[in-house]
């Protein structure tokens, strides 16, 4: 056996594919479909002209041989009736004679070796007259009975008929055959009959045909080569604009198409350059209005917070006084130490948003463990959590491993929820999980306290809303906290989800990808959390979830 | 012995507050508002310690850093309305010890100012090994061979901690705790940059330390002693 290499097998498997490969091309190149269509367009107009031209010229080849032949065998019939007119001859021999001198003159005059004589049935016997005579040899029978039958009946007109030849040599040709009547002295009525070759009219027709054949091919062949250069031309600049399109939608604001001549394809040029041009420029626009709001984001920061730091210090040296002042005065200095440090918050928080809100936030990402994170923050809020009653557990069957993430707002993230749950939680337990699969590391804080309405729960990302105006706050919150942290959560490429019933409390759920340039697809904790009693069979059926979450795409 | 602590701020009102808070904590003050005037005034003070805005009329606070840096090892404490990335490292690399964002707790300041005046815990061994060096917690030394090696207060402390205990490897956390003396999560930023800055002056190479090494994903640890 010959071995096969792997090229012979590439290439065999590629013939075997041939109509998946001409599906793919079809899809894919423009240039492929243009030229497949004009060829198979053009190649059926040419068929068709081919055709016509070619069954028109075949028939005016039979109706010019046919009339030649008519002519020439009612010249010969003529010339043959006019020798029997003539002649005296009384005897068998003598007409036999007779009849085939007139034969010879007949061959002669018709150019035909195919002639027969057949005497007109029906007539009274006679024994001077001969017998029947034919050259027609192999083909005999082409000589058919409707023929005959009409040639008995009409005496002086020629009757036609078209038939297949068959030569000595068994070959087959198509040939017309001429039928009419010979009145033979003594002997009586004689059908005669000569048969024409149509060979020379069949040759000449199939080579007209071959010309136009090869001349059809050569046609449809040129207007695909055309139709390929044609189409070139015009796909080229579309590809380029293509490709270009693709460079600047993908971020390469410098690229542009070039403009040559005043066609189409150049105003396309144009127009897409202008566009390119007018995109650059609003991008850069916004850069800079961008640049501005994130430089006035900082100044504000620092002309607001230098005195603050000042108010701030002042209040804490009268706040430690406070045991010496009359009780009013004392009073003065607490109420203006929390509204100082509530005022610090609310600031640090605008200035987060809005930082922001300019797109200037910048992730510090460092591989953090997730659970260690969520111990530190249950830590940090173990006393907080203790005055209100609840109980603080952190359940954590994964993400031990270490995320790409920026621990400080992951961190800030996780005590807004924490705090937030033991504000809403009611004295009930708050329970931490954290959980990781091969993609994603996902957080969960889950209260049993009031739970919120749906409408309520379309708001909690909303910034300055307050779940209830008339609870008492403990944490003294500035109502940005979930807005910020959903921010945090989204520029991580990360989702916080919330859950949450009447009666049945609320879950939080923040879902990172484990790494920096990840993509969210599920989450390694259920929302709703496992241990709802009505739980909706499809979390987002009733609205609670994800849609409100800050998904991805929000 | 009262520390004198130098506030170059160029608003009068926190200066002034500032004093109140730390006279209050028995701390000696000397004030400066202009960033040209500081060096000079710094010279003259000779503080114990310096804290400084960052912004300031005359000349840059990174660049007031930057030159007390060049001639004195005494701890300097930033004062910055910005927590963004850029500011505090620039500030850090300028050669600060610390930092502190407005608005900030006066306790906090206090007690951030009693961490960098403390002197370093000199407990037990007298003459450390790490690397190729020898630190002398007592007298205050790093010598490599018989060259003695010119390290911040700061600078010293961070190294003291990771050659008192070779087999420990440091978390970034442990060494906010110890050296900084935060007992909260904080900004990591001051560790990276002053293992730089330290690495820059005890490494042969930096870019290949032998003497401050870094676990990834973890923190720092002692280099072996050679």
């Amino acid at each position: 056996m010959v071995p096969i290499t792997v090229t012979q097998l590439t290439y065999r498997r590629g013939l075997r594919n041939w109509p998946r490969l001409v599906r793919a091309s079809w899809r894919s190149s423009l240039q492929f479909r243009t030229v497949t269509i004009s060829v198979a367009l053009s190649g059926v107009a040419i068929l068709m002209v081919g055709v016509y031209m070619s069954v028109s010229i075949g028939n005016d080849l039979f109706q010019s041989r046919l009339s030649q032949v008519l002519l020439e065998s009612d010249r010969a019939t003529s010339a043959a009736q006019s020798l029997f007119d003539s002649s005296d001859a009384t005897d068998r021999v003598q007409v036999q004679n007779l009849l085939s001198a007139a034969r010879t003159s007949i061959s002669a005059t018709s150019s035909s070796r195919l002639v027969a004589v057949l005497r007109v049935p029906g007539q009274e016997p006679s024994t001077v007259a001969p017998l029947d005579s034919s050259t027609f040899g192999q083909s005999t029978g082409v000589i058919g009975s409707d023929l005959r039958t009409e040639v008995q009946a009409n005496s002086g007109d020629q009757f036609w008929q078209s038939v297949t030849l068959t030569g000595d040599d068994a070959t087959t040709s198509p040939g017309i055959v001429v039928g009419s009547q010979i009145t033979v002295p003594v002997a009586g009525r004689y059908e005669l009959y000569i048969a024409y070759s149509l060979q020379e009219a069949e040759a000449t027709l199939l080579f007209v045909q071959q010309t136009l054949g090869v001349a059809g091919v050569a046609l449809v062949l040129l207007i695909g080569a055309v139709s390929w250069i044609v189409v070139r031309f015009v796909v080229t600049p579309l590809r380029v604009a293509a490709e270009t399109s693709q460079k600047l939608a993908s971020g390469d604001l410098e690229v542009r198409l070039p403009e040559k001549g005043e066609d189409v394809i150049a105003t396309l040029a144009r127009s897409f350059n202008g566009m390119a041009d007018s995109l650059q420029s609003q991008i850069r626009e916004l850069a800079d209005l961008s640049e501005v709001q994130q430089r006035f984001v900082s100044d504000v920061s620092h002309e607001l917070r230098t005195p603050l730091t000042t108010i701030r210090l002042a209040g804490d040296v009268l706040y430690d006084q406070r045991a010496n002042f009359p009780p009013a005065t004392g009073r003065t200095a607490e109420l203006l130490h929390t509204q100082v440090e509530r005022f610090e918050l609310l600031l640090s928080d605008l200035l987060e948003i809005s930082r922001y809100d300019a797109g200037s936030v910048e992730l510090e990402s460092e591989p953090t463990n997730l659970v260690y994170l969520a111990e530190d923050a249950i830590n940090s809020l173990r006393s907080l959590a203790d005055t209100k009653g609840s109980d603080l557990r952190l359940v954590a069957p994964g993400g031990y491993l270490n995320a790409d993430v920026d621990p400080r707002r992951i961190r800030r993230v996780l005590h807004n929820l924490i705090g937030n749950a033991i504000e809403h939680g009611e004295g009930k337990p708050v329970v931490v999980s954290v959980d990781s699969d091969a993609n994603a590391v996902a957080l969960a804080v889950r209260d049993y306290g009031l739970g919120m309405s749906q409408a309520e729960v379309a708001h909690v990302f909303d910034r300055f809303w307050r779940a209830d105006p008339s609870r008492q706050r403990t944490i003294g919150g500035t109502g940005l906290g979930l807005a910020i942290s959903r921010e945090d959560a989204s520029v991580h490429n990360g989702w916080l989800q919330v859950w949450s019933q009447p009666g049945e409390g609320s879950c939080f759920r923040l879902t990172l990808p484990r790494t920096a340039r990840g993509l969210l697809e599920s989450s390694p904790l259920p929302l709703p959390p496992d241990d709802t009693p009505t739980m909706p069979a499809e979390p987002g059926e009733d609205g609670h979830l994800p849609a409100r979450g800050g998904g991805p795409h929000e | 012995m009262t520390a004198r602590i130098l506030v170059i701020d160029d608003d009068t009102a926190l200066s002034e507050m500032i004093g109140i808070v730390l006279q209050g904590d028995g701390f000696n003050l000397g004030f400066c508002a202009d960033g040209s005037l500081a060096l000079e005034t710094f010279r003259t003070e000779k503080p114990d310690l310096v804290l400084l805005d960052l912004m300031l009329p005359g000349l840059d606070g990174i660049e007031v850093c930057r030159l007390i840096r060049a001639e004195s090892g005494v701890p300097i404490i930033m004062l910055t309305a910005r927590s963004d990335t850029t500011d505090v490292v620039k500030g850090l690399e300028s050669g600060a010890d610390d930092y502190m964002v407005k608005p900030f707790n006066p306790k906090e300041l206090v007690a951030r100012i009693r961490t960098r005046l403390r002197p370093p815990a000199a407990d037990g061994a007298l003459a450390l090994r790490i690397g190729d060096l020898v630190v002398n917690a007592v007298g205050h030394e790093v010598t490599r061979g018989t060259v003695a090696i010119n390290l911040t207060p700061l600078e010293f402390d961070l190294l003291l901690a990771l050659a008192s205990k070779p087999q420990q490897v440091f978390t970034r956390e442990m060494l906010l705790e110890q050296v900084w003396g935060y007992h909260y999560k904080a900004d990591t930023r001051l560790v990276n940059v002053h293992v730089q800055r330290l690495r820059a002056k005890v490494e042969h190479d930096p870019d290949n330390p032998k003497i401050v090494m870094t676990v990834r994903g973890v923190g720092y640890r002692a280099g072996a002693v050679s």
